[in-house]
């Protein structure tokens, strides 16, 4: 506490210089904090109540930033910095988003954008992970609560689509997510009450069949979700809901087989 | 005597060719679109794919505006769509196409604009766009048409085919590929604006192309390309998706298609086939020898060939167990098939390209969706490969096949040893006609 108590004494005038910009040099992420901590108290709250800084591995401020302070803020902006933690250019959350217009459009465009411009306004042409799950730079990330997002975080969200879309359109695509989630809920919900009712522990081959496909329909769920919300049709679709289909049909095949060989033992 | 048969002839058919054209009509005079729009309702959403059909425009703002009136009031409203469109061609003309020209100016009757609206002015290209229907699926032209009268759109509930109508759009929105508002050539030219669509296990022509010797070249240099120049001889050291498949920027994909999507066999040799493979060697001779392209294509008709080799053992094999009635669940065990209701005459299970099984995802029993995912997914994915130069996925797709083909023969085997019990078993629960979405996609359409 004494430490950070003289970092920040230390840097105190510099924090509190006009350009911040101007300011040089390497930092470490406490003495990050240990500033903006006093210049920008709401930002350092923000961070701290996300999940950057309470699930591992942790979102620290030079994880995204860099530890140079100079053009610490441009650097954070594009998708480079999200991507590595958020499991690589093939993972579901991140393929989704860059298979998608938006995802194209920034790839193509991003090398010519101004990162310098706040994330808001539309002030980049295509939006990147920052602009709507950080938008207009609030660190406290729009959290994805697994498969549900909280309301606020999706007012938040949808609130950075209306620099460019119109609150109709947006809407309309909002109440099509939510209606095409539930339906591929309702292939998983129909999927354990088969296995909860005919699911077998003793025959373990058709338990253990069973169990990889119900893993199977919460990864295809996830995939429509992740393709709702990142407007990515080949995620809603053939990673997503003929894929649950497969899932589902799968298991009732399991337990036609059990149900038959169960027959053939009586007979 | 024989003057009563030209007349009753003429007057059967005086009859049924009008009752034809209204039944038609009649059918597509729904809510819904399409061939069997009377069948089901659209989503709100659907508005923005498909205009012509469904949408409507806001009320909420009253007056009729032009020119820069709009410019001013949505500058504030939706800054993104008016910096767009000031990066445009649209703002650099003389006069400016403003947002009016597209939309109209009655604030309560706006347009979303469709192909026949760019048409005012890109006449060419709207007329090669339109001319493509004429080689039939698969298309760009023909894509709306295709997804809202396929059987599956038809039968799923509506929220759950939305992704149908974002990439078959394409037929109805010019932004498909030249995103809004800036509507740029320079971006439809690269390769990424094809891959929102063409990406996933049934079409992965980004992987592919992306693997193959000229993707690797696009990857490497892609960036220093100069993309405002036309899709010519000359203008770029290697292709992409639009320099082949939109020779010299003519609007249209379908032209020189082959293997139509490889679902289905054909004839590669064909009076037809000769030509197109003609115009192929002749676009590759912008790079390549004539000898070697001829080469390239034998070498895919030979994939082709060993392609459907598997495939077909595969369906003969569950066309064997159909016609010995192995298959459970039975037709009449199973959600019917898209389309059809318990009551239509002589059900059977659809098996293969002819036969419509690829609308059918889950109304089926496992192992005929083990074909579907040999079919649709291994061998496709060879196709792309085989059709784009990259010899990871013609492997990885074969191999998958090999397995595949081998996993239905062992489960053929297993079925007919178990021989009739299963079939013959009335299941007094029926697993396959019951539970939640099951039940819900028979009742929402």
């Amino acid at each position: 506490m004494l430490r950070l108590l003289c970092l920040l004494l230390c840097f105190a005038p510099a924090c509190f210089a006009e350009n911040r910009e101007a300011m040089q040099g390497d930092f470490s992420h406490e003495e990050c904090i240990a500033c903006h901590q006093a210049t920008e108290p709401q930002l350092v709250a923000d961070w701290q109540q996300s999940a950057h800084a309470s699930v591992e591995p942790l979102a620290l401020c030079t994880s995204c930033h860099g530890r140079d302070h100079q053009g610490a803020a441009a650097r954070s902006r594009g998708n480079d910095s999200c991507i590595d933690c958020h499991g690589g250019a093939t993972s579901p959350v991140v393929h989704s988003y860059t298979t998608s217009k938006h995802g194209i459009i920034m790839q193509l465009e991003q090398a010519g954008y101004d990162w310098k411009l706040p994330l808001r306004q539309a002030n980049y042409r295509a939006p990147g992970c920052a602009y709507c799950h950080m938008h207009d730079g609030n660190h406290l990330t729009a959290k994805a609560e697994p498969l549900k997002p909280a309301e606020a975080d999706m007012d938040r969200i949808t609130g950075s689509c209306l620099s460019c879309h119109s609150t109709r359109y947006i809407n309309r695509l909002n109440d099509n997510a939510v209606d095409m989630i539930e339906i591929a809920r309702m292939k998983v919900r129909e999927a354990r009450q088969l296995v909860d009712a005919y699911g077998d522990a003793q025959n373990t081959a058709a338990a253990a069949q069973l169990a990889s496909l119900i893993t199977q329909t919460e990864k295809h769920l996830r995939n429509v979700y992740l393709g709702a919300f990142h407007q990515s049709p080949d995620y809603q679709w053939w990673h997503g809901q003929p894929a649950l289909d497969g899932d589902l049909l799968r298991i009732k095949g399991v337990i036609d087989n059990m149900q038959s060989g169960k027959s053939d033992v009586e007979k | 005597m024989r003057l009563a048969y030209i007349w009753i002839t003429l007057l059967i058919l005086g009859i049924l060719i009008p009752a034809g054209f209204w039944y038609v009509d009649w059918s597509k005079s729904g809510d819904g679109a399409g061939l069997y729009s009377r069948d089901w309702l659209p989503e709100a959403v659907f508005a923005y794919w498909n205009p012509d059909d469904f949408y409507q425009s806001v009320e909420t703002v009253v007056g009729k505006f032009e020119g820069e009136e709009c410019v001013a009031c949505h500058r504030d409203m939706s800054p993104g769509i008016v910096k767009d469109w000031q990066a445009s061609r649209h703002a650099q003309a003389e006069p400016k196409v403003y947002c009016s020209a597209c939309h109209g100016s009655d604030h309560q009757n706006l347009r979303l604009p469709t192909p026949d609206i760019c048409a005012t002015c890109h006449t060419t290209q709207h007329d090669q766009f339109m001319a493509e229907k004429r080689y039939g699926f698969p298309s760009h032209a023909l894509a709306m048409e295709r997804a809202l009268d396929a059987r599956h759109f038809v039968d799923k509930p509506k929220a759950e085919v939305t992704a149908c109508l974002q990439c078959h759009s394409v037929a109805t929105k010019c932004d498909s590929c030249h995103s809004r508002h800036k509507f740029s050539a320079a971006e439809a030219r690269r390769p990424e604006a094809c891959i929102t669509c063409h990406s996933g296990p049934p079409h992965p022509d980004d992987e592919t192309y992306f693997n193959s010797a000229h993707g690797q070249l696009y990857l490497q240099q892609g960036q220093d390309w100069d993309w405002s120049r036309p899709l010519q001889k000359g203008n770029y050291p290697a292709p992409t998706c639009a320099y082949c498949h939109m020779t010299a920027g003519q609007h249209q994909v379908a032209d020189k298609s082959i293997w139509k999507f490889g679902i289905q066999q054909i004839n590669p040799l064909s009076s037809g086939n000769v030509v197109k493979r003609q115009q192929w060697i002749e676009l590759c001779s912008d790079c390549h020898e004539a000898e070697w392209s001829a080469q390239q294509l034998s070498a895919l008709d030979r994939e082709r060939k060993l392609a459907w080799s598997k495939l077909d053992e595969a369906e003969v094999l569950l066309k064997g167990l159909r016609a010995d009635d192995l298959l459970s669940p039975t037709i009449h065990q199973r959600p019917p098939y898209p389309g059809d209701d318990a009551h239509t005459m002589l059900q059977r299970e659809r098996i293969g390209f002819f036969e419509g099984q690829a609308s059918a995802f889950y109304n089926v029993s496992p192992i005929e969706r083990d074909y579907f995912d040999m079919w649709y997914f291994s061998n496709l994915g060879a196709y792309k490969g085989a059709a784009h130069g990259d010899a990871s996925f013609v492997s990885k797709g074969h191999q998958a096949m090999d397995q595949q083909l081998e996993d239905i023969r062992q489960k053929v085997t297993d079925i007919r040893a178990a021989g009739k019990t299963r079939a013959d078993k009335t299941d007094p629960e029926n697993i396959w006609l019951q539970g939640e979405y099951t039940e819900y996609n028979r009742e929402h359409n």
